[in-house]
C-alpha cells in the first residue's frame, strides 16, 4: 500500500496533459459550512491558490464522519479549539466557542452547491464562513447570509431545498473516493485532511507545475 | 537541567504503538526539554482497534498514504510494516513502562516505533523484542519480567483511562496544564504555548 502510494508518475502525466490541452489544475475541497476546521481550509485555500492556475472546487457537505462514531461530540468540540490555534497561526481569531450544529447550517450548504465553482462561489463561501467563525458568534440568521450571497453572485440564493440533491451527491461522491471527513482535499492524485496540510497543498501544485509564471 | 526542575512544567505525552502519528511524533516530542524548561512523561495508551473502536479501512488507506508523506517531510524512514495490533503493542507497552523506570523511555519508544514503522520488526515474538530492548539499553531480563509484572498492565490501563478522561479518542495527544493537543502536526502550537509560557530555555 505505501508503496502504491508512492507511484506519482499518472498524476504528473495528467497535469501535463491537462496543460497542453490548455486546461487548469483542479482542487477539489469536501467542507462543511458547521465545521470549523474547513472554514479554516476555505478562507486559506481561496487566499493560496491565487498563485496558482487552478480551479478550487468547493463541493459542500453536511452528513459525514465514520459512521456510529462514538466520539462525534467530543470531536466537533475539539475542532474548535484546533481551528483556534490555525487561525492563530494566520493571526486571525475564531469567535465561537460552541460547535455549530449542522443542520444549522445546511442551507448553506445547500446554496453553495447548486451553483458552478468559480470566483462567485468562492467569494460567497469565504465571505459566510467568516461571518460563521470569525465575527459572530450569535444565531444564524439567513437573511444576512443572503445579503452575502448578493453580493457575490448579484443575485437571490436558491429558494429552499434547491440544492438538497446537490449536497447528497456531494456526500457520496466523497464517501465513494475514499475521505471521511472533512475538510478533504484532493490535488491531482492526493487525498489530504486539508487544514492539516495546508502548506503542502501548494507544494504539491508547485510538483506538477501549476504556479504561474513570474 | 535545573532550569526544568525550577519549572515544574510538565507535558503528558499519550502515545500508542499502533499509532503511525505517534511514531512521526516521538522525535521531536522527546527533544522538547532540550527546547523548553519542561517534562514529558510518556503515556502509552492502548490502541483504539483494542479498546473496541473501529478504524475504518478507508481511513486506514489514508492514514498509510499520509504518513508516508509526511514521513519524507520529517527525514523519517516509513514503509516497512508490521502491524503491531495485539500483543506485539500489549508487549511495547509493558516494556515501555519499565523504561520509565530506568529513565530509557524515550531510546525505546523511538527504537521500538521505529522498528514497528520501518524496519518491519514483530515485536509480538521474543526474538523480534529482544533487540529493540537492547538497543534501548534495557536489559533482556528485565523486560521478560515486565511482560509478566500486572503492576505494569495496571500502568497502562491508567494511562489508557486518562485519555479517555481527557475527552481524547486518538493519539499522539499532549497535555500542558489545561490544554490539550492532538495529533503530532499540532506540536508547533505546543511549542507556542510553551513559549508563551516563558518556558523556553
Amino acid at each position: 500500500m505505501v508503496g502504491l502510494s508512492r507511484i506519482d508518475g499518472p498524476a504528473r502525466f495528467g497535469a501535463d496533459l491537462r496543460r497542453r490541452l490548455g486546461r487548469r489544475g483542479r482542487v477539489e475541497l469536501y467542507f462543511a459550512f458547521d465545521d470549523p476546521n474547513s472554514a479554516v481550509a476555505v478562507i486559506d485555500l481561496a487566499e493560496r491558490l491565487v498563485d496558482f492556475d487552478v480551479l478550487l472546487i468547493l463541493d459542500p457537505v453536511v452528513n459525514r464522519g465514520i459512521p456510529d462514531d462514538p466520539a462525534v461530540e467530543e470531536k466537533r468540540r475539539f475542532a474548535i479549539t484546533d481551528a483556534r490555534r490555525l487561525f492563530k497561526r494566520a493571526g486571525l481569531t475564531l469567535r465561537r466557542n460552541e460547535p455549530i450544529r449542522p443542520e444549522h447550517t445546511a442551507f448553506l450548504a445547500e446554496w453553495a452547491a447548486s451553483s458552478l465553482p468559480g470566483p462567485a462561489l468562492t467569494k460567497f463561501c469565504v465571505a459566510a464562513m467568516r461571518q460563521l467563525w470569525l465575527v459572530g458568534d450569535d444565531e444564524i440568521d439567513p437573511a444576512l447570509y443572503a445579503d452575502l450571497w448578493h453580493e457575490a453572485f448579484g443575485d437571490d440564493p436558491p429558494p429552499a431545498g434547491a440544492g438538497a440533491d446537490a449536497v447528497r451527491a456531494n456526500e457520496r461522491r466523497m464517501a465513494r473516493r475514499g475521505p471521511y471527513d472533512t475538510p478533504a482535499v484532493w490535488v491531482h492524485g492526493q487525498w489530504s485532511f486539508a487544514h492539516d496540510r495546508l502548506p503542502r497543498i501548494a507544494d504539491r501544485l508547485d510538483e506538477l507545475g501549476w504556479r504561474f509564471e513570474p | 537541567m535545573e532550569v526544568r526542575a525550577l519549572s515544574g512544567a510538565k507535558i503528558e505525552y499519550f502515545f500508542s504503538f499502533r499509532s503511525p502519528y505517534s511514531y512521526l511524533s516521538g522525535p521531536r516530542a522527546f527533544a522538547l526539554p532540550e527546547r523548553f524548561a519542561v517534562e514529558i512523561e510518556f503515556r502509552g495508551v492502548i490502541p483504539m482497534a483494542m479498546r473496541g473502536q473501529s478504524v475504518p479501512r478507508a481511513k486506514a488507506l489514508n492514514t498509510l498514504r499520509d504518513v508516508d508523506r509526511e514521513a519524507r517531510r520529517l527525514g523519517m524512514p516509513f514503509g516497512r510494516i508490521h502491524d503491531p495490533l495485539g500483543d506485539g503493542a500489549m508487549r511495547c507497552l509493558l516494556v515501555s513502562e519499565l523504561a520509565k523506570d530506568e529513565g530509557l523511555e524515550p531510546a525505546f519508544v523511538l527504537a521500538a516505533s521505529r522498528a514497528i514503522w520501518a524496519e518491519a520488526v514483530d515485536v509480538s515474538t521474543d526474538d523480534g523484542l529482544r533487540p529493540v530492548c537492547e538497543r534501548a539499553g534495557l536489559s533482556w531480563n528485565g523486560c521478560r519480567d515486565a511482560l509478566q509484572d500486572p503492576s505494569m498492565r495496571e500502568r497502562v490501563d491508567a494511562n489508557t483511562a486518562a485519555l479517555a478522561d481527557l475527552g481524547q479518542w486518538g493519539v499522539p495527544v499532549f497535555r500542558f496544564g489545561e490544554e490539550i493537543f492532538w495529533g503530532q502536526d499540532r506540536i508547533e502550537d505546543l511549542e507556542t504555548v510553551l513559549r508563551e509560557a516563558g518556558l523556553s530555555t
